[in-house]
């Protein structure tokens, strides 16, 4: 499945917490004609290196695919960031 | 509904116990249940799916203890080092030669997808435990 949210917290050293909670769907959809030019250049990336475009593509989207349950916690002191992608 | 159970219910029906006691030893009878099957087929083994790196350090005193704790599913890493299958051959090449310079002959060209394959599956009894007076550092497969 691909990923559905990607929770974003950042503590400030002022011990404030930004949190951003991303909704991935609605985000590629409202990005989805930058991303058909990072296709595009991908592609062409692809020509130009001698990758198999399919392969390459394949490959991307089962790394998108793979990526629910990252989860990355560091807490250094006054600062702390945690992602989770579910 | 096995023999156990019966007999539970057969003493209840003849009034020789009360539902409440039923209730308690068909509990009983529930919680002891996966250890003493004896015909009961093993519970296959969970697989991992996860690889927990855990990090605390507690040598920068005045800040409080450095924590780190990622988890990275093992199919992320499953597609990952299916991505270095599409590395083009001549950054192969390039590599290798870096690597032979740097002391460690490796050749990347005659690794394969599948043996990596083998090496992430073998990640699952991964247990390292990396214990000094101010570092923790655990990595596992959970």
């Amino acid at each position: 499945m691909i990923p559905q949210l990607v929770t974003v917290r950042y503590r400030r050293p002022g011990g404030r917490w930004l949190r951003l909670y991303i909704p991935v769907v609605p985000v590629v959809v409202v990005l989805s004609p930058l991303l058909l030019l990072v296709v595009l250049a991908g592609l062409v990336m692809c020509r130009v290196y001698r990758v198999s475009p399919a392969g390459a593509l394949c490959g991307t989207g089962q790394l998108l695919w793979a990526l629910p349950g990252t989860g990355v916690e560091i807490d250094d002191g006054h600062t702390a960031l945690l992602i989770s992608v579910r | 509904m096995n023999e156990q159970h019966r007999q539970i219910l057969e003493m209840l029906a003849e009034g020789k116990i009360t539902a409440d006691e039923a209730e308690r030893l068909i509990d009983a009878l529930e919680r002891e249940q996966p250890e003493l099957s004896p015909g009961a087929a093993p519970r296959p083994n969970r697989r991992p799916k996860y690889l927990r790196v855990v990090m605390v350090d507690s040598s920068a005193a005045d800040d409080g203890p450095s924590r780190m704790n990622i988890r990275i599913p093992l199919q992320l890493l499953r597609a990952g080092v299916r991505l270095t299958s599409l590395i083009p051959p001549q950054a192969l090449t390039r590599l290798n030669a870096e690597l032979d310079k740097a002391g460690v002959p490796i050749d990347l060209t005659e690794l394969r997808p599948q043996h990596i394959e083998e090496l992430i599956e073998q990640l699952d009894g991964v247990n390292v435990d990396i214990d000094e007076p101010n570092t923790k550092m655990q990595v596992f497969c959970e």
